[in-house]
């Protein structure tokens, strides 16, 4: 378990991390989520040790990092943004490195390197330099370092930043596969990733915390409406009738493209979503099968912008990506339901 | 310690450095001692061994330039300090490798005296003495450069900054009529050092103020002492001087005069090396 209280971290004048407070319980995914420069790695650096907070404690364990640093590292692993790795050496060398500054006892050294090249599937490059790896074995090697010690709790620092998406989607089942034995705690400025892996996610913004829960949880609580498109050949009364009786309070805007087809844009309210806080993940299926129940045909069904993304624009402070009155253009008609 | 000085040592020699120090220490030293003893045929190897120190120019920036810089441009400092490790053990770790790699041809430099003997040479114990001392002046130097390889992640600035290091304890006797001759020039360096000190404060605390503060009241300080008490300004300046001398403490073995305190001298450089490295990369911890 991994507290945090009233953390705040100064850079000079510049306030990075803010009276931050939150705990974190064992096995689960937690994500840090928040823009570039919200103080999501000042906060890793300081609950790992890297960096001394200016004000406030982080226990892990019960152990203070900054009273008692050498027992509270022991127990985490950390994979900075950028991993540390001694290019000059092999895999295989620089786990060993890792193993025993970590103080891993002689004997278990090697068979602890073994265990995690076999977990990352690194073996085929144990004896390679470092410098001679591609960007997602390194990554695995910085993951196989934090590993090594056999942590109960995982820190990593944007752990997906600069793979191409396979290796993402790799990276991605590893921290899955971790996330059943230890608690991970990962950082990210994309939601999607997030959402995606965590049982939990925070919300960073500005040094402070703005918001926590889960992903269905943050969407109840915060409530925020959801927009899909739906993309038909049937009319636009067609497409009402359907929708209509079931979206409580939401909207729907129609436009029509060249190719003859109407497209949609459905937004559901915050009510129904509170109602039905599923819908707040993944809406289509519930458009889809409203559809299909009064045989509307559809080509595509999409989500335009998830309840999870709005929470998140907001609690950040950035502005809409679509905002500009222009992009209203198209729009033929609007029809309140 | 054990860990980071294994790694340490190994890549000094799995990299360029280590070999090329060496190399150069051999050189240097096997040079002087061709000219002093086997060209002019003296029979003591301390004039060689003293002449060597030309090798810290070198020397000095090759191994420690890259020590904490390195670290901190790659980032692998980030693995080092969030181990379960206590810094000074980090601290250490290196510096014992960096002695390591020195004490090769420190070693060779042993063997000269033992070469000359059959050919006529009078070997003392004080030729063992003068090249302790040199093993310690290296040992001091190679403490201070780790030090200023915290101040940058820039090699070629810690690499350069070393080297001024370097320059400046080996030459600073020949200043020492030039600055503290006079009162004037005496005044004229406890300004310079009152400014040196107030930027030192801003680095380590960020307070402007406090800084401007410091500097101004040293500066007028030390205005005041020299209107009132030149004799002593003169003294306290040569004093201070005397502290960065490293080449002095150095000399003295060459006049077969065993010092026990140019030794102690060279010891306490070292601890001071190390504390302050200490000391710079803790502050980085909480700025």
């Amino acid at each position: 378990m991994i507290e945090v209280r009233n953390l705040t971290k100064r850079y000079g004048n510049h306030l990075a991390v803010d009276d931050l407070n939150f705990t974190i319980g064992k096995g689960k995914i937690y994500g840090f989520l928040g823009p570039n420069g919200a103080g999501k790695s000042t906060t890793m650096n300081i609950m790992t040790g890297y960096l001394a907070p200016s004000e406030g404690d982080v226990q892990i364990d019960g152990v203070s990092i900054v009273d008692m640093p050498e027992k509270a590292k022991a127990r985490i692993g950390y994979l900075p943004e950028i991993p540390p790795l001694y290019t000059d050496m092999t895999v295989r060398e620089y786990l060993g490195f890792a193993a025993e500054l970590r103080k891993v006892p002689r004997r278990q050294i090697r068979e602890r390197s073994d265990a995690v090249m076999t977990a990352l599937s690194l073996h085929e490059c144990a004896d390679r330099l470092i410098r001679n790896l591609s960007k997602g074995f390194r990554q695995r090697v910085g993951l196989a370092q934090a590993l090594v010690h056999d942590p109960e709790t995982l820190i990593l620092d944007e752990p997906m930043v600069g793979l191409d998406p396979k290796q993402i989607i790799e990276i991605r089942e590893m921290i899955r596969d971790l996330g059943k034995t230890h608690t991970v705690i990962l950082s990210s400025h994309i939601l999607a990733e997030v959402s995606e892996i965590c049982d939990t996610i925070l919300i960073l913004s500005g040094g402070k915390l703005r918001a926590s829960g889960s992903p269905t949880e943050l969407a109840m609580e915060q409530s925020r409406e959801v927009v899909v498109t739906v993309t038909s050949p049937a009319s636009e009364e067609k497409l009402l009738t359907a929708l209509a009786p079931k979206l409580v309070n939401g909207k729907v805007r129609f436009s029509s493209g060249a190719d003859g087809l109407v497209r949609a844009e459905i937004t559901i309210g915050k009510e129904k979503i509170r109602e039905n806080p599923e819908l707040a993940s993944d809406p289509r299926k519930f458009v889809s099968e409203l559809l299909a129940q009064s045989s509307c045909p559809y080509y595509s069904v999409e989500v335009m912008r998830s309840s999870l993304e709005e929470i998140f624009l907001e609690l950040t402070g950035e502005q809409e990506p679509d905002a500009s009155p222009e992009s209203g253009k198209e729009r033929a008609d609007e029809s309140s339901l | 310690m054990r860990a980071v000085y294994k790694k340490e040592l190994r890549s000094s020699f799995t990299t360029m450095t280590g070999p090329v120090a060496i190399a150069v220490m051999l050189f240097i030293a096997g040079y002087m001692f061709r000219t002093y003893n086997l060209a002019n045929g003296l029979s003591s190897v301390i004039y060689a061994v003293f002449n060597s120190s030309l090798i810290f120019y070198f020397v000095v920036p090759i191994l420690s330039m890259r020590v904490f810089a390195e670290e901190r441009r790659q980032r692998t400092d980030q693995l080092l300090f969030t181990a379960p490790v206590r810094l000074i053990e980090i601290i250490l770790g290196k510096y014992f490798a960096l002695v390591t790699v020195y004490t090769v041809p420190v070693l060779v430099l042993c063997t000269l005296p033992v070469v000359l003997r059959p050919l006529g040479g009078s070997t003392t114990a004080l030729d063992y003495a003068g090249i302790l001392v040199f093993f310690l002046m290296g040992c001091a130097y190679l403490s201070v450069g780790m030090f200023i390889s915290t101040l940058t992640e820039n090699l070629i600035v810690s690499a350069i900054l070393n080297i001024l290091f370097v320059a400046v304890t080996m030459m600073i006797h020949n200043a020492y009529s030039m600055i503290s001759g006079t009162v004037f020039t005496s005044m004229i360096f406890f300004v310079v050092l009152s400014v040196l000190i107030g930027i030192a404060v801003y680095a380590m605390t960020g307070f402007y103020w406090l800084s401007l503060g410091v500097l101004t009241v040293l500066a007028a300080g030390s205005l005041i002492l020299s209107y009132m008490e030149s004799e002593f300004i003169t003294a306290s300046c040569e004093k201070i001087l005397g502290i960065l001398d490293f080449y002095s403490h150095f000399e003295s073995f060459v006049y077969e005069t065993f010092s026990l305190t140019d030794i102690v001298y060279f010891l306490s450089a070292i601890v001071v090396g190390i504390v302050l490295t200490h000391a710079s990369i803790v502050r980085r911890r909480w700025n």
